[in-house]
């Protein structure tokens, strides 16, 4: 401490290291929020569901997505991925995960949502198993913070089926 | 700065930065705001340089009271013997710079 170069030397360590303090109690303070979600997605309609020409099923669907996420949001959290993925069981694989829809909510204030849509990305199974399929529909999210640890989360929503024929 | 300063602007700069921190956690933490609490830290931390990095007068309230060169001169130190004159001859010159 016996120079001015010094002195400023011991004030920035000392700042930064107490600022790495500061985040981790930050990332700290995230595990007294307890979340309470929600989410429905409903099937409007099968808009058309076939087998292609390489033999994997494909169905095309109209989704209602709504869902109210805003209880996830802490102080220190910048964003919010949610996806919603169709899941079922094959012969070949005990999971099978789909992913029919994504977003990145930035603030909590957009949190809240009702989105009607088709699916944004192509639903192909692997192979040709779908007629008749039983599937869960499935929200995931993934807590993105401003500083720390991220958090993952999901809801399933069972009971949903696809038609026995193609059309 | 002498002896008595640094301690004091080492122990100053510790003070007011955890204290800045704990100030600026809570704003945050409270208002909910993790850019207010990182405006209130850096605040802390520019205030905590201001005072503490300058060599203020307040650091300097006990200076060292040096002999006199004349004073010195009246009380020579002692000559060091001839035997083990190599490591202690050493030892004297690095300390009396």
């Amino acid at each position: 401490m016996h120079s001015f170069g010094h002195r400023a030397n011991a004030v920035a360590t000392f700042a930064v290291t107490i600022l790495a303090a500061m985040c981790f109690a930050a990332s700290f303070s995230d595990n007294f929020n307890t979340p309470t979600p929600t989410a429905s997605v409903k099937i409007l309609g099968i808009n058309w569901f076939q087998k292609e020409a390489n033999g994997n099923d494909e169905v095309s669907m109209t989704l209602n997505i709504s869902a109210d996420l805003s209880s996830l949001f802490t102080w220190n959290t910048k964003q919010v991925f949610v996806f919603v993925a169709a899941e079922y069981e094959t012969p070949q694989n005990a999971l099978n995960q789909v992913s029919l829809w994504d977003g990145i909510i930035p603030a909590k204030e957009h949190a809240k949502f009702l989105i009607h849509t088709t699916n944004k990305y192509r639903f192909i199974d692997q192979g040709s198993n779908l007629k008749g399929k039983e599937f869960n529909l499935t929200m995931h999210w993934h807590i993105m913070p401003k500083t720390g640890k991220m958090f993952a989360d999901k809801i399933v929503m069972t009971g949903y089926r696809l038609p026995e024929q193609y059309r | 700065m002498d002896w008595q300063g640094q301690k004091r602007a080492e122990m100053l700069m510790q003070v007011l930065l955890v204290a800045s921190a704990v100030a600026a956690f809570l704003v945050g933490y409270v208002r909910g705001d993790f850019q207010l609490m990182l405006l209130v830290y850096a605040g802390g931390v520019v205030l905590t340089a201001l005072v503490t990095v300058p060599n203020w007068p307040f650091f300097n309230r006990n200076p060292l009271k040096w002999l006199d060169a004349a004073e010195a001169e009246r009380h020579p130190r002692p000559q060091v013997s001839a035997t083990g004159a190599a490591a202690g001859g050493k030892k004297k010159s690095g300390k009396n710079k």
